[in-house]
Formats: structure tokens, C-alpha cells, sequence
């Protein structure tokens, strides 16, 4: 395409904030040696549970390098047979009835029952995580089975049924797996967890007497089990979906965010004293409903007088969640611009960093930039800018043709110096005392393609239009930008290149804003296309419809048949 | 919004997907079953497999419990043994689509009605025959019934070579009885196990 005139900017740059007025005192450096300000670890039960399976593993070992199996087979037997000695009908009916978790139908019902209400209340980590259990803990104790082939209890009648060898005991290790799983998914931390756990530690130890007492498996076998099953889940769960960054609880909200109380409130406050020097006395999350990329945070600070300034807390788990929403993009709508995921949190932050720093330096208005604080070592890092307080959306503060000029330069100006943000909607464009503001440039990009340029400048336009009319904005569009630029920027813009709450917005408002613009054009170019083809999306689409259709004959073949 | 719904599919569906694959691991058939042969004798002692005690001890009455003799030939495959409470089986395949299929099962007792009891070539045991089906492939059965139990061959031949099948149950697939199992059991402990509970003869 032929390039297009440019009309010449008759609005000067757009304004830039001052500073905000922190105070800053001397920052220490963290000696080697030195712990983190928020140290990744397990809690201490976990370790314990780690350390007894490790146990088990090694106690495995040495039986059968040592050729000892016998001296395990003998205790066991002893045991057994001293419980087959006070067996009475009445006592196995007891039995049989404790044993009902550890059957092969109870653990289908729970697993199900877990699938199910995970899917209704759609906490994705939560059933991914169950899914990886339940497929390890039953291909390890398949596997640990098959290679240690310890026959059944000898020398006392077995009463209740049984399948397969029996170390570890796999119905005790799908049990134990299980409710723990069931209670890190679907109850919340605190007192309901705490009493969760007591109940399926009565619930555990009555279904392992109950084997034993029908001589089902060996003491060691039901020890075994439990101590895998349970360190599985709760290894899992602690380290793929903690708690304080996936809470399980049941009313409305986002669920990426992280708890920012306790040791990681403290955290951040020590973090911000020591890498930047900002003494803080109060971390609290800010507009969470509209962040789901991060947790933004509201941090008041000592300055003259004492102020603001603003965090996006950034977690691994957020780098993965920037993966996936990638990949769903570039399956749906192929390479609009560049949808190459981050690969760390570190990296993450850095370029939201550095592309906040180019505009600010470029003089765009958006928040000083304050600098990185690691809280996590390659897990957490909180990325700290001057907060605007006092500020409104744009979408909800007064709107006059200042701040029509203000937004429409800012365009202007990320085109003079070669970036997009990508993201221009409401929640990003704040207005204070009828200055513009411009946040969240974490989607911005450096030497955008035209069309993204073009997007940019539609968005921008459609946004002021929001508050006012498009015959207004037009008009003062058309002082910094020419017929030929605004027409490519209405060619460009429709549908998904639009931010889904700015689409929301205009679909509450009932208006055709983008229909009006086009009216208000001498004439229109064709529409872009911005469906792109790449032999990437080609085949990751082949790739996740293969996927899909294992799947779905997976589904078939397993779930729908009943249990053996 | 089409993006977090698509999300969402693919979660759905790979969850129970995977839940699916997962899920039939609790079947019992597979989780518990061993890729292991059942030898009759193994190591310089002569030892019958674990596979085999397990067999027994899925069926307590059984006097006579099956197990491979040796090396399966040259085509053949193990597919696995399975064993639990009231029955237990393994199975011997071959060819790529495994059209020649041997399946050994020992159960406490079988119906023999509608088969045809012959000669029997093992000591201790009647032997009955059942012929469902010769043409295209042969499909029957072969009852070998013992004191408190039975094992039976279960054939599914392809239309080629139905002899060689036939003639390896015979010769491949062997059995040991519950006394020598009781006596290996008894031996590895130094005389402080037994198979079956004291007292049940």
C-alpha cells in the first residue's frame, strides 16, 4: 500500500505529570547468603510427608537389595494374624462398611464428584492439578506394584475383595491421593481445611484397619500407601496450586491474585525499604476487577506529604496464564502481531519495565516509572510506579475537547516514536483535573506493526467518543491526524481488535460509535484482514485437534464405561 | 470473550479427558495388572514367579494353579496377568494385530455344558473341549478341571497356522500344584509362613 499523507499536528505533545513526591532513604543490597524476602518453600508438614515417603523408597531399596522381604513378611503376618484373631461376624460387618472409601466405585463417585463440582465452579488449576495426581499416583503404584510383585497377606483368610499385587496398596494410595486432593480443590483455607484434614485422617485410618482387618493388604502396604498418596496430593497442590495465589473460596472474584496479608505483605513492605529505598506502611490490592494479568496493589508511602504509589505484583503463575491466553489467540486469530509468550516472570516485568521507561521518557503520560522489587527470586517481582490518585476512567470522568487533544496526541506521539499500546480502553485512560493519563502498558510494543498503529489510534478515538459524540472527536482527530489515517484506522478496527470492555461498553451504551465514525468519513477504505495464516498456527491448530479428538475418544472409551 | 471460552472447552475437555484416562486406571483390570510372566520355575532354585502364588491365592481351592514353563517363541507376547479375588488370567498374543489370542483363566469351577470331555494330557485333571466357531478364524475352548478349581484356554485364532497355537497351550502353558507353592512359601520364610491360613488343610 502506498503510503498515506500525514496531516501536520497542530496540538502540541501531550503534557507530562511531574514526579511523585516519595520519600526515598538509603537501600541496602541483600548479602549472598541472605534469604529473599519471601523465601519459596514448602510448609512444614509437607516436609514431613516428603521426608516419609523418601523412607519408604529407601526402606524398598534396601528389602530387596538385601533380600529381606521375609522379615517383612513375617511381621506383617503376625499382625494380620493377631487381628483375624478377634474377627467376629459382627465386627466384619463394621469392616466392610469402614472399608466402603477404599472400593473400587467409592473412589470413581469421589473422583467424579471432584470433576465435576471443580468444572461448575471453573477452578481450571485446581482440576489440572487433581488430573496430574490421579494419573501419577495410579501409574506409580501401578508401576511400584508390578515391579515389587509382593504377593497378598499369606496364612489368613482374605475376606474382602482385592486385585493386583499388594505393595503399595493401591486402593490406600487413590484414597489418600484423593481426599487430600479433595480437600486442597473444594474446601478453603482455615478452619473448614483444618477440620477437613482430621476427617479424612479418620476417614483414611478407618478404611486402612478395615483392610487390615479383612487381611485386604499388608501393614506395610497400607503404610506405604497412605504415606505416597498423601505426600502426592499434598505436594502437588502446595507447590502447582498454593494457596495463596489460587484460594479455593466460593464468592465472586478473579482468582489469580495474590494474597498480599501476612508474610507477603511483610514481604513486599522489608522488599521496598531495601530495593528502593520507599519506606511503606500499607500494601492493599487496587482494582483487582480490572487486572487479570497481575495483582495491582496500592502502597502508601512516606513523602512530603505522604502518598501514593502504585505495584503490579507479578507470580510465575502469571507468566503461564500469559502462555495459554497466547496460544488461544493465535489459534483463534493467528498472528495479529507478536504473540510470543514469556518464558519467566523476570522477563516479564523487565519488558513492562522497559517499555513503561520509553514512553516516559518519550513523553507520554503515563506513570513514572519507580523501579523492580524482587519479593521471589524467578517467582514474584512487583513492578512500582507513581499511582495517580484522585484519578477517574475516562470513561466516567468529564470529557472536554482538552481531553479529546490530550488523548489524540498521545496516539500521535507513540506513532512519532514507534510504539503501540495495544491496549487502549477505558480502564487504561485516567483522567485528574482534566489531564489525561495513560496505564498499563504491559501489552506495548516497540516498532508496531502500522495496523497496530492504526488499531491504536481507532480505539483511542472510540473510547473519547464514549463520554461525547463522534462528530466531536472526529472534528478534533482530524486537526493531528489526515482523512487518509483515520479512514485506515475504521479499515483496521472492528470487532475482536477492539478491547472486550470497550465493546462492552459500547453495547451497553446502545450506539453504533463505530458506524458513526464511518459516516462521518469522506470515504472508507476496504477492511484489513486480520485473520493471518502462519504455518505456526497451522499446525498448532492440527496439533490441539488431535488433541481434542484423543481426547474425546478418551472420554468415550474410559469415563462413560463403567468401572471394572 | 471468545478466547476465555474457548479456554474453558479445551479445559473441560482436557480434564475429563484425562479424567477419562485416569479414570479407567481405577478399574482394576489395569492398574493391577502385572507385565510379568508367571513362571513355574525361575532362578537356581527353581522358584515359582510371585505371579503364580497370586494366582493361588485368588483361588484358595484350586489344587493346581497355571504358569508358563519357559520362553514364549519367537512371535509370540505376554499380555499381561491379571489376578484378583475369585479369578485370575493371563494371556498370550501374537501377530501385529494379535489375530492368535490364548487366553489362560483359573476359577474355582466351570461350565463344561455343551463341551466334550476327551483324553486328558495332564495328570490329575479332566479335560473338556468346546468348539465355537472354525471358519474364517477358530474360536473355543479347552476346561482342564481339578480338584476346587479349573483353568480354561480361551482361543481366538486367525484363519492361518490355527496348529501352532494349539500345540504351544500345550506346551508352553503349564501348571504347578498348591502343595509345592504352600512348600516354597514355607521354605523361603525358614518354616514360619504358610500359603493358606493354618488349618485349612
Amino acid at each position: 500500500m502506498a503510503s498515506l499523507p500525514q496531516a501536520p499536528p497542530e496540538v502540541g505533545p501531550a503534557r507530562r505529570p511531574g514526579p511523585p513526591a516519595v520519600q526515598q532513604v538509603r537501600r541496602r543490597r541483600r548479602p549472598s547468603g541472605e534469604a529473599p524476602p519471601l523465601p519459596h518453600h514448602l510448609n512444614a508438614s509437607g516436609k514431613w510427608w516428603l521426608g516419609l515417603s523418601g523412607l519408604v523408597v529407601v526402606a524398598w531399596a534396601v528389602v530387596i537389595a538385601t533380600r529381606t522381604v521375609s522379615v517383612f513378611d513375617v511381621v506383617d503376618t503376625r499382625v494380620l494374624q493377631a487381628i483375624a484373631g478377634v474377627r467376629t461376624p459382627w465386627l466384619t460387618r463394621v469392616a466392610e462398611v469402614a472399608g466402603l472409601p477404599a472400593t473400587p466405585w467409592a473412589l470413581q463417585f469421589l473422583w467424579l464428584a471432584n470433576v465435576v463440582v471443580l468444572v461448575v465452579v471453573r477452578r481450571w488449576r485446581h482440576l489440572f492439578v487433581w488430573v496430574g495426581v490421579f494419573l501419577a499416583v495410579a501409574l506409580l503404584g501401578g508401576s511400584m506394584a508390578g515391579a515389587l510383585q509382593r504377593p497378598r497377606p499369606y496364612g489368613v483368610e482374605i475376606l474382602g475383595p482385592w486385585a493386583g499385587f499388594s505393595m503399595p496398596s493401591l486402593p490406600m494410595l487413590l484414597l489418600s491421593a484423593f481426599l487430600v486432593s479433595t480437600v486442597y480443590s473444594l474446601v478453603p483455607a482455615g478452619r473448614s481445611r483444618t477440620i477437613g484434614k482430621w476427617a479424612i485422617g479418620v476417614l483414611i485410618v478407618l478404611a486402612g484397619l478395615s483392610r487390615l482387618y479383612l487381611a485386604q493388604d499388608h501393614p506395610t502396604d497400607v503404610l506405604a500407601g497412605v504415606v505416597l498418596g498423601v505426600t502426592f496430593a499434598l505436594a502437588a497442590f502446595r507447590l502447582l496450586a498454593p494457596n495463596d495465589v489460587f484460594p479455593v473460596r466460593y464468592s465472586r472474584g478473579r482468582t489469580a491474585h495474590l494474597d498480599v496479608t501476612g508474610a507477603r505483605g511483610e514481604a513486599i513492605i522489608r522488599a521496598l525499604h531495601d530495593q528502593l529505598g520507599l519506606i511503606a506502611n500499607e500494601v492493599k490490592p487496587f482494582g483487582l476487577a480490572g487486572s487479570g494479568g497481575s495483582t495491582p496493589l496500592r502502597i502508601a508511602v512516606k513523602g512530603d506529604p505522604d502518598t501514593y504509589v502504585f505495584g503490579k505484583l507479578y507470580a510465575a503463575t502469571h507468566v503461564r496464564s500469559d502462555r495459554s491466553y497466547k496460544l488461544v489467540r493465535t489459534l483463534l486469530y493467528g498472528r495479529l502481531e507478536d504473540e510470543k509468550p514469556y518464558h519467566s516472570v523476570r522477563r516479564l516485568v523487565q519488558y513492562e519495565d522497559y517499555v513503561l521507561r520509553l514512553m516516559s521518557d518519550a513523553g507520554l503520560p503515563v506513570a513514572h516509572p519507580l523501579g523492580i522489587v524482587e519479593i521471589t527470586p524467578e517467582r514474584e517481582y512487583l513492578l512500582v510506579t507513581e499511582f495517580f490518585d484522585g484519578a477517574r476512567e475516562v470513561g466516567d470522568a468529564e470529557i472536554d475537547d482538552a481531553v479529546i487533544d490530550q488523548g489524540l496526541s498521545v496516539v500521535r506521539r507513540m506513532w512519532d516514536v514507534g510504539v503501540a499500546h495495544r491496549d487502549i480502553k477505558p480502564a487504561n485512560l485516567l483522567v485528574r483535573d482534566g489531564t489525561l493519563f495513560l496505564i498499563d502498558t504491559a501489552f506495548a510494543e516497540v516498532r508496531p506493526s502500522p495496523w497496530r498503529q492504526a488499531v491504536d489510534l481507532a480505539n483511542m478515538m472510540l473510547v473519547l467518543g464514549l463520554r461525547t459524540d463522534a462528530a466531536r472527536v472526529y472534528s478534533r482527530a482530524r486537526r493531528q491526524f489526515s482523512d487518509e489515517e483515520i479512514a485506515e484506522a475504521f479499515a483496521a478496527t472492528r470487532g475482536l481488535t477492539m478491547p472486550s470492555q470497550l465493546r462492552h461498553m459500547l453495547r451497553q451504551q446502545g450506539r453504533d460509535l463505530h458506524g458513526d465514525f464511518l459516516e462521518l468519513l469522506p470515504y472508507r477504505l476496504p477492511p484489513i484482514r486480520i485473520q493471518r495464516w502462519t504455518w505456526r498456527r497451522a499446525g498448532l491448530t492440527v496439533a490441539t485437534l488431535s488433541g481434542l479428538l484423543i481426547v474425546v475418544l478418551l472420554i468415550v472409551q474410559n469415563v462413560l464405561g463403567p468401572p471394572l | 470473550m471468545r478466547a476465555a471460552l474457548a479456554g474453558s472447552l479445551l479445559a473441560v475437555l482436557a480434564g475429563l479427558g484425562l479424567s477419562g484416562c485416569a479414570g479407567n486406571s481405577l478399574s482394576r483390570s489395569d492398574t493391577t495388572a502385572s507385565p510379568v510372566e508367571p513362571r513355574c520355575s525361575r532362578g537356581d532354585e527353581g522358584a515359582a514367579a510371585n505371579g503364580v502364588i497370586l494366582m493361588a491365592q485368588s483361588v484358595p481351592t484350586a489344587s493346581w494353579v497355571p504358569c508358563l514353563r519357559g520362553a514364549l517363541p519367537p512371535g509370540w507376547d505376554f499380555g499381561g496377568l491379571k489376578a484378583r479375588d475369585g479369578i485370575a488370567q493371563f494371556s498370550l498374543t501374537s501377530g501385529t494385530d494379535q489375530e492368535q489370542v490364548i487366553q489362560v483363566r483359573l476359577q474355582p469351577s466351570c461350565d463344561t455344558r455343551g463341551s466334550t470331555e476327551i483324553h486328558s494330557d495332564r495328570d490329575g485333571m479332566q479335560r473338556f473341549e468346546r468348539v465355537t466357531q472354525t471358519t474364517p478364524g477358530f474360536v473355543g475352548r479347552r476346561y482342564y478341571v481339578f480338584e476346587g478349581g479349573c483353568i480354561t484356554f480361551g482361543f481366538t485364532l486367525g484363519p492361518d497356522n490355527r496348529g501352532e497355537p494349539l500345540a504351544l497351550a500345550g506346551q508352553v502353558v503349564g501348571a504347578v500344584t498348591r502343595a509345592d507353592l504352600s512348600e516354597q512359601v514355607h521354605d523361603e520364610s525358614d518354616g514360619r509362613l504358610s500359603l493358606d491360613p493354618v488349618g485349612n488343610g
